[in-house]
């Protein structure tokens, strides 16, 4: 297969106009860590990004940091770390959670639009995203948005590119927006609730006044592996978590007070700062499924359902296959770990997130697998029609990513 | 006029009497009007230089009715322009002569609260401060508030993207929507998202948000509530300079503070407000910052204390902190009625809503003071300093002849001044008609033309909202072709692995 290592926009334009003249997908890549996600492509051509690799200008005081797409996200977030910010976002690491070595680019973080625990309160990739420029499936540099939050001026097709996975246009050059990192933060665990239960406390922790930053669960099983950041926790039984973050002063008080509001749900204790922010991690990484874990051979889904809906689905999915499962932002995020099976038990888990208003995205299964299942949730014919349409107003020859997103139908 | 729209189908307004009558035939009663009276209020939105009367008014109270009047409108090739509560600043909702004017002011119903998921389930119709109300009970509220939030549509805000002063924190609509029922004009339904935090594939919910009814008709709207915060407070702070109150905005965003809210007003805004409302601002300051922190009393408490600190070394010379909700909504009140204060000073003013960043505001502000002198108009700045967006109130009277036109070159300079200093010509107003041929000075054509190519995904026609936002229209098949560069297959250039 032919890689195309590009330096600049202007590179970028020329391989796909050349893509374009001889009729040759392209496959687009920085550090190629989300390669085994989506349906198996219909490419013969690497465009890799990852000399596309500066930071063009960082202003901590405008809270905006613009970088080139195949710029290292691990350089880029200890840049920011070094000025005490951060995205807010919380970008997954999807390296344990697929047995990659590395955490990809900004490009990549991008185009996965996979966000961690703090979605709940801050929003997604998607939110964070002002501005890119990228060049689309007619070979043609654009931009769109600004260096600006407030901005409306145009259509803002920064939402379309963040969770594209790279099918639209490439990403050459971004800007995102920045937040200050909490001074502190404190973790409330409380222990052995069943998957309803938790549920339960999560939405009234979520409910009430105290800006809660994070609400996971974690029922017994998700102990049986090595564990990194869990380890930490102490018994290997259930254990929900609710993170608060902010001044010292106020996370204190709202931890008290969050602690007397979940009393009926059992006694809270209090993790702090380092260990609080390495269970996070574990969690938003999905380390309970690790690739070199017990359960690395098992295929993962990530179901995203209406977040009070989460714990009775969750429940009823790992005792209909025999799965494990965990629950991030209050419910509303499912991991489901699923014991191997050829469909990846797609069509029994599809009918039950769809019974809820939920959609599930197959985030890890063989080529194989990955061939029979469309690994992402099918839509209703009208948005299906009109999610196509989009598609091509972008890259009418389907030249970009062809065929990851929507497996084509058995003829 | 000064904005040209597009030209009116002769043969459409031939056929008008049929036209009636088929709509009545879809909407029965009242919700067809076509008499000239009738039409007047419909003639102009909040940008109220320009008016026209529609063909026709037609106000449907169904999803149902809203797809056959779009269905018959795209079979018969007849230009709709959909309207929530009409309250657009930018001119989004100005009828067309040969248009029909689709009116949401029926759509007024909550359908479901939701406090387990945190969402409201509403109708577009539905004011956005009703929302709030509507929740308020339970502790509850919708976060972006613009400042005709009394009275503007839910779905209107989702059209526009609306702000607010406490979009800082708390985000514009874009943030605060999950999901929408949108009717297109083929007449086909189609419903996005609804109560999860995602919707499943590309982000079309991010796209309808901020497409001043270009894309389509939404007809039920899924939002995100929030808890109250506990306690709010707010400074009163007063620089003898404008350049050090752009110092303290900058020091306290960059010290970690992100503020509820932070507005910047000059000296002839303040003027204006203290002579209306009586705030107790100070008169012989050339800025004055409001700034709210919001949260736990025991971490706004602590905040206030650090912002006082960081103004002071800023080099404010006053500083007023609200001692209670009384005061607290007092320093509001001021800032909340800027706009009909300068009313109050002058005959006419236009209202402008660029963004820079946030470190430009000085010399914006001394950008906007010469191209004052250059057009011989005063203006009144009111921002929303936190976030860069500015809202210059530029004075005129429409009666003086040739005011009106000086009054808009004015600000088509000082958006040219917003987006020559890294910003963008409209931070929360709407593109609308109003920024429409200045699009240019910020996107290339190929940008526009990828944005027209999205519009061709939806409405292939171009018959939903024809003349907004795009300074120039393309026929959709033009804008399809590939154009195919045969001659460049080796890329030589390229290195190769």
């Amino acid at each position: 297969m032919d890689t195309l290592k590009v330096r600049d926009a202007g590179d970028v334009e020329q391989a796909v106009r050349a893509a374009l003249a001889g009729e040759q997908p392209l496959e687009i890549i920085g550090h190629g860590t989300k390669r085994p996600i989506g349906q198996p492509m219909a490419t013969n051509a690497l465009l890799d990004l990852s000399a596309l690799n500066a930071v063009t200008s960082y202003e901590p005081n405008e809270l905006i940091i613009t970088v080139q797409a195949g710029a290292p996200l691990a350089d880029v977030l200890s840049l920011i770390d070094s000025r005490n910010q951060q995205f807010a976002f919380e970008p997954v690491n999807t390296a344990s959670l697929l047995g990659t070595p590395k955490l990809g680019t900004i490009g990549g973080m991008i185009a996965a639009g996979l966000a961690g625990p703090r979605r709940v309160k801050a929003g997604g990739v998607r939110d964070h995203l002002l501005g890119a420029h990228a060049v689309s499936g007619f070979g043609d540099s654009f931009k769109t948005g600004g260096r600006v939050v407030k901005n409306v001026t145009g259509y803002d097709l920064c939402k379309l590119l963040a969770g594209s996975w790279g099918t639209l246009a490439v990403m050459t050059e971004v800007t995102l927006k920045v937040m200050p990192r909490p001074e502190s933060e404190r973790t409330l665990v409380l222990r052995g609730l069943d998957d309803i239960a938790a549920n339960r406390a999560m939405t009234a922790a979520l409910g009430s006044p105290f800006d809660v930053s994070g609400a996971g669960h974690l029922p017994n099983s998700a102990f049986r592996g090595p564990q990194s950041g869990l380890g930490g926790l102490g018994d290997p039984q259930a254990v929900t978590l609710l993170r608060l973050e902010g001044i010292a002063a106020s996370v204190v008080h709202r931890a008290d007070a969050l602690a007397k509001l979940l009393a009926p749900f059992g006694q809270a204790e209090i993790v702090a700062d380092a260990a609080s922010s390495s269970i996070w991690n574990s969690l938003r990484d999905v380390e309970p499924f690790a690739a070199n874990g017990p359960l690395g051979a098992w295929p993962v889904w990530r179901i995203v359902c209406p977040p009070a809906s989460g714990g009775a689905l969750g429940q009823q999915l790992s005792r209909d296959t025999g799965g494990d499962v965990i629950y991030d932002w209050g419910g509303g995020l499912i991991w489901a770990a699923l014991p191997p099976k050829p469909d990846a038990h797609a069509a029994l888990l599809r009918q039950r997130v769809d019974a809820v208003g939920g959609h599930a995205s197959l985030l890890r299964a063989s080529v194989e697998v990955r061939r029979n299942v469309d690994v992402f949730h099918p839509q209703q014919r009208g948005l299906a029609a009109l999610s196509e349409r989009v598609r091509r107003s972008f890259d009418p020859r389907n030249i970009l990513n062809r065929g990851r997103l929507v497996r084509e139908s058995p003829a | 006029m000064a904005v040209m729209m597009p030209a009116s189908d002769q043969a459409v307004l031939g056929r008008r009497d049929k036209i009636v009558a088929a709509l009545r035939a879809i909407v029965p009663g009242e919700g067809v009007i076509d008499s000239p009276a009738e039409m007047i209020p419909y003639e102009s939105d909040g940008l109220m230089a320009y008016r026209q009367p529609p063909m026709v008014v037609v106000l449907p109270d169904t999803t149902e009715q809203v797809s056959q009047v779009l269905k018959y409108c795209f079979e018969q090739g007849i230009k709709v322009v959909p309207r929530g509560a009409g309250t657009s600043l930018s001119g989004g909702a100005l009828p067309l002569e040969d248009g029909v004017l689709l009116g949401l002011g029926k759509f007024k119903r909550i359908r479901e609260i939701d406090y387990d998921n945190r969402v409201v389930v509403t109708e577009p119709g539905v004011t956005n401060l009703a929302i709030s109300q509507a929740v308020a009970h339970a502790g509850f509220y919708y976060a972006p508030d613009p400042s005709s939030q009394i009275a503007c549509s839910i779905g209107g805000n989702v059209a526009e993207n609306s702000g607010g002063v406490h979009c800082l924190k708390y985000g514009m609509t874009t943030n605060n929507v999950l999901g929408c029922e949108i009717v297109l004009i083929s007449g086909e339904i189609i419903s996005i998202g609804g109560k999860s935090a995602e919707t499943s594939g590309y982000d079309l919910m991010g796209i309808i948000t901020g497409s001043e009814g270009l894309l389509g008709v939404i007809t039920e709207i899924t939002v995100r509530i929030l808890q109250k915060p506990e306690t709010a407070r707010a400074l009163m702070v007063g620089f003898a300079e404008v350049e050090a109150a752009g110092r303290c905005v900058a020091e306290i965003i960059g010290a970690g503070i992100i503020p509820g809210g932070m507005e910047m007003m000059d000296r002839p805004a303040i003027h204006a407000s203290e002579a209306f409302v009586h705030a107790g601002y100070p008169l012989d300051v050339e800025a004055l910052l409001i700034i709210e922190l919001d949260g736990p009393g025991v971490e706004v408490d602590e905040l206030i204390g650090r912002v006082e600190a960081i103004a002071q070394n800023s080099g404010s010379t006053t500083c007023r902190i609200s001692g209670s909700e009384a005061e607290r909504n007092l320093f509001w009140a001021g800032r909340k009625a800027a706009f009909p204060a300068v009313g109050r000073i002058s005959p006419d003013y236009l209202c402008m809503d660029g963004t820079i960043p946030r470190g430009a505001l000085p010399t914006a502000l001394a950008r906007i003071r010469d191209l004052s002198a250059k057009h011989e108009l005063g203006v009144a700045n009111v921002f929303h300093a936190g976030d860069g967006n500015l809202h210059p109130l530029i004075l005129y009277d429409a009666n003086k002849p040739g005011e009106m036109e000086r009054a808009e070159a004015f600000g088509a300079d000082i958006l040219r001044v917003c987006v020559e200093l890294g910003g963008v010509l409209t931070g929360e107003h709407g593109v609308g008609i109003e920024k429409r041929d200045l699009m240019p000075e910020m996107f290339s054509e190929i940008d526009l033309n990828q944005q027209q190519r999205l519009k061709c995904a939806f409405d292939a026609q171009g018959l939903l909202n024809p003349g907004k936002v795009f300074p120039t229209l393309h026929r959709c098949a033009e804008l399809g072709r590939v154009h195919v560069h045969g001659g460049k297959l080796a890329f030589p250039d390229l290195p190769r692995f």
